[in-house]
C-alpha cells in the first residue's frame, strides 16, 4: 500500500523537471517506491536501534521529544513541564483545543498535500509571554525500516517577550529507506526570540523533504541553521515572513554531500514590513558525485523601507564529478533598502593548500585545516556550542579528517 | 647535504631550468642572483614541490634523501623550508592552530607525541620574540590582513618554529623597507648554525649586506653560469647582469 496511491486522491501532481522549483531535484525515483506509513506502536528502547542514541547531542542538557517512523515515543521523551511552556505532541492532546496552523502550504505544492493527508502528529509547543525555556527542546525523528515514510507536523509559538532554543534532528538507520516529509510552522511574537537548528544525519536511503515555516512580529529575533551531515536525497525549504518592524533573521546553512548524495536548499526570505535586517550564509563543500540546489529567494516588499537584506551562497566543488547548481534572486520593491548578495562556487584554493604542504602538514591535514575554517563562519554562529561541537564531530568523523 | 645535479623543470611548454647543478654544504649560505626570468623562483618552487613545475630531468638529494619523490609536505618534514616570496592569506585558519599542525606533522614523521601546549607557547614567545611579531599576529588568522613586512616576519617566524636543515628565502626582502629588511636579516642570521643551510634567492645585494653568504651565484637561462664569494654580488651591483647573460633559447618570459 503505497502513500502515492492509496487513499490519496491528489489534487495537485508530483513536481517535475518542468516546474523551476524542482528542476534540479528530481523526485520520480522517490515515485518508484511503494511507501507506507508504519502502523506500530510506540516500542521504546526495545524498538530503537544501538548504533543512534535517543538523544542525538549527548553532552547537552535538553528536553527529548522523540519519534520514531513518525510515532511519538512517550518512554524515550522528556517533554518541558516548567510553567509557561505548552508543550504536548498533537497525539496527546484534547480534541477540543485547536492548532493554529496559518500557512497553506498543503495547497500549493504536492509535497504539503502529502503531508496534509497523511500527517500522523508532532508537538504543539506554546512557549508564554516573557518566558525563557531554561533548556533546549530537541525534537528527535528516527527513520528505521524498509520504505517507511513520516508525515510530522510540528507548531511553535513563542509569544511576547519568549525565549525558545529548539533543535529538530532526524536521524535513520543504515539499511532504513523511504520518505521523511516534515513541516515546522513557528511564530514569534513581538520582541521574541527563537533559534531553530535543523540537523539532518541519515543512514540509508531516505528522501528527506522538510518545509519550515516562519512569521516573525516586530522585534522578534530568529537565528537558525540548517546542517546536512548526511543523507541520501535532502532538501530543505525554509520560508521565512517579516510581517512586523525591525525584526530581525538569521539563517545560515552548511552542507558536505559525498558520493550521489544530493542537498537541495530552498531558502526564502520575505521583508513586508520596515527597519527588518536578515543574513543568510549557506556554504557547502561538493564531493565524489553528490550534486546540489541553492536557491535564496528575497523579496523586499514595498512597504519595507530601510530593509537591510544580506545573503551569500559559497560553494567548493572537490571533486571532477560533483555540482551544483546555485541561485540567488532577489525582488525589490522598495526603495530606501540595502541588499547584497553573492554566490560563487570554486575549488579549494591551490596556493593555500601548497602553503600548508610546504610546511609539512599533509595533503589530508591540509583539507581539514582549510575544510574547518570554510565552515568556521556557519559553525561559530551557532550559540550553543555542545551542538557545534557535536556537528563538527559528525562532520570530522564521517570525512576522515 | 643538498645535492642538485642537471636539473631541468619546466611550465607548460616552457623550459625554466636547464640542468642546473648546485652543492651546499651543512651550515653554508648561498646567495642565488639573477635577471628577472632567470629561473630563481622557479628553483625554490621545484625544490619545496609545488605541483604546477614538472621535473624533465636531474635529482636533487638531501642527506641522501630523493627529494623530487617526495610530496611537498614530506619534503618539509625531511628538514626543507621555503620562504615564500608571496607568503599565501588563509581565512580562517589561526596563525598558531597552523604551526601546531606543521610542527606536530613533523613530530609524527620522526614518530614523537604532538608537542605538549607549554612546550608549544614556549617556543611560540621564543621564535616570535626574534622576528618581533607581537602577539596580536599571532593570534590571527594566517596572513590575512598582514602588511607586506608583516607576511615577511611571520615566514622567519615560521622558518624558525619548523627548524630547517635547508631554508629557502625567496625573494625575502622584497617588499621590504629598510627598517624590516634589518628585523628579518636578524632572524635569518640569528638561525644560521653549523648544521643548517640556506640557500637565498634575491634580486639584489641590498640583502646581503646583512646576511652574508658563503658563495654568490649568478643564475641566467636556467643554470647557474657564475659563482664565486661575496664579492661577486658587489660586482653585480656595479655592472649588472647582462655581461653574464647567455644567449637566450626560448625562456622569453619564464
Amino acid at each position: 500500500m503505497s502513500v502515492f496511491t492509496d487513499k490519496f486522491s491528489a489534487t495537485l501532481t508530483p513536481p517535475t523537471r518542468k516546474s523551476e522549483r524542482w528542476k534540479y531535484s528530481p523526485i520520480a525515483k522517490l515515485l518508484n517506491n511503494e511507501i507506507s506509513i508504519s502502523t506500530e506502536a510506540a516500542q521504546g528502547i526495545n524498538g530503537w536501534p544501538e548504533s543512534i542514541l535517543p538523544n542525538p547531542v549527548l553532552n547537552l542538557d535538553a528536553y527529548l521529544v522523540v519519534f520514531k517512523n513518525g510515532i511519538f515515543e512517550p518512554t524515550l521523551s522528556d517533554l518541558p513541564v516548567s510553567d509557561g511552556v505548552d508543550c504536548i505532541p498533537f497525539s496527546k492532546m484534547e480534541q477540543s483545543r485547536s492548532i493554529g496552523f496559518s500557512n497553506v502550504y498543503h495547497k500549493k505544492e504536492w509535497i504539503g498535500e502529502l503531508n496534509e493527508t497523511y500527517r500522523q502528529d508532532g508537538l504543539s509547543l506554546n512557549v508564554h509571554r516573557n518566558v525563557k525555556v531554561d533548556r533546549p527542546i530537541i525534537i528527535h525523528h528516527l527513520t528505521d525500516g524498509i520504505n517507511i515514510a513520516n508525515f510530522p507536523k510540528h507548531f511553535i509559538r513563542v509569544e511576547e517577550g519568549g525565549e525558545l532554543d529548539i533543535v529538530v534532528w532526524s536521524s535513520a538507520s543504515d539499511h532504513s529507506s523511504g520518505m521523511y516529509n516534515g513541516l515546522l510552522e513557528a511564530s514569534l511574537g513581538p520582541n521574541a526570540t527563537l533559534s531553530l537548528e535543523k540537523v539532518c544525519n541519515e543512514g540509508g536511503k531516505v528522501f528527506h523533504f522538510s518545509h519550515e515555516h516562519i512569521v516573525q512580529e516586530r522585534d522578534s529575533k530568529l537565528k537558525m541553521h540548517t546542517f546536512t551531515i548526511k543523507g541520501d536525497w535532502v532538501r530543505n525549504e525554509l520560508e521565512i515572513i517579516s510581517r512586523g518592524k525591525a525584526t530581525d533573521s538569521v539563517f545560515n546553512g552548511a552542507y558536505l554531500p559525498l558520493g550521489t548524495e544530493h542537498v537541495d536548499n530552498h531558502t526564502t526570505m520575505d521583508h513586508t514590513s520596515s527597519d527588518g535586517t536578515s543574513s543568510e550564509l549557506y556554504r557547502g563543500i561538493m564531493y565524489g558525485n553528490s550534486t546540489g540546489v541553492f536557491n535564496g529567494k528575497v523579496f523586499v516588499r514595498p512597504d519595507a523601507q530601510k530593509t537591510n537584506a544580506f545573503q551569500q551562497n559559497t560553494n567548493i566543488v572537490a571533486d571532477r564529478g560533483a555540482s551544483i547548481n546555485t541561485k540567488p534572486e532577489l525582488e525589490i520593491y522598495a526603495d530606501d533598502v540595502k541588499c547584497a548578495h553573492g554566490c560563487t562556487v570554486g575549488q579549494f584554493d591551490l596556493d593555500a593548500l601548497f602553503y600548508l604542504k610546504s610546511r609539512g602538514i599533509d595533503e589530508k591535514a591540509a583539507k581539514a585545516l582549510l575544510v574547518e575554517a570554510f565552515l568556521a563562519d556557519v559553525l561559530s554562529s551557532v550559540s550553543c556550542t555542545e551542538l557545534s561541537d557535536e556537528i563538527m564531530r559528525l562532520y570530522r568523523e564521517r570525512h576522515g579528517w | 647535504m643538498l645535492k642538485i645535479n642537471n636539473l631541468s623543470a619546466k611550465v607548460g611548454d616552457n623550459e625554466i631550468l636547464n640542468g642546473l647543478n648546485l652543492e651546499v654544504k651543512p651550515g653554508e649560505l648561498h646567495a642565488i642572483m639573477g635577471p628577472n626570468g632567470s629561473g630563481k623562483s622557479t628553483l625554490a618552487a621545484v625544490l619545496a614541490g609545488r605541483e604546477s613545475y614538472e621535473v624533465t630531468s636531474g635529482s636533487v638529494n638531501l642527506d641522501g634523501v630523493d627529494l623530487l619523490d617526495l610530496e611537498p609536505s614530506d619534503r618539509a618534514r625531511e628538514g626543507v623550508f621555503l620562504a615564500f616570496q608571496y607568503p599565501v592569506e588563509i581565512p580562517g585558519v589561526s596563525n598558531m592552530n597552523f604551526m601546531k599542525a606543521a610542527i606536530n606533522g613533523k613530530r609524527s614523521h620522526k614518530g614523537l607525541e604532538p608537542i605538549k601546549a607549554k612546550e608549544f607557547l614556549a617556543k611560540v614567545k621564543e621564535c616570535s620574540s626574534l622576528v618581533e611579531l607581537d602577539g596580536r599576529l599571532r593570534d590571527r588568522s594566517v596572513n590575512e590582513g598582514f602588511s607586506g613586512g608583516e607576511k615577511k616576519r611571520n615566514e622567519i617566524f615560521q622558518m624558525a618554529m619548523l627548524e630547517p636543515k635547508l631554508a629557502i628565502l625567496d625573494e625575502t626582502d622584497s617588499g621590504l623597507d629598510i627598517d624590516a629588511l634589518q628585523v628579518v636579516s636578524k632572524g635569518v642570521n640569528a638561525m644560521r648554525s653549523s648544521d643548517r643551510s640556506f640557500i637565498v634567492i634575491t634580486h639584489y645585494q641590498r640583502l646581503l649586506e646583512h646576511i652574508i653568504p658563503d658563495f654568490v651565484h649568478v643564475l641566467s637561462n636556467g643554470k647557474i653560469v657564475k659563482s664565486g664569494g661575496k664579492e661577486l654580488a658587489l660586482e653585480l651591483e656595479e655592472k649588472g647582469y647582462d655581461w653574464l647573460k647567455e644567449p637566450s633559447h626560448d625562456t622569453s618570459n619564464a
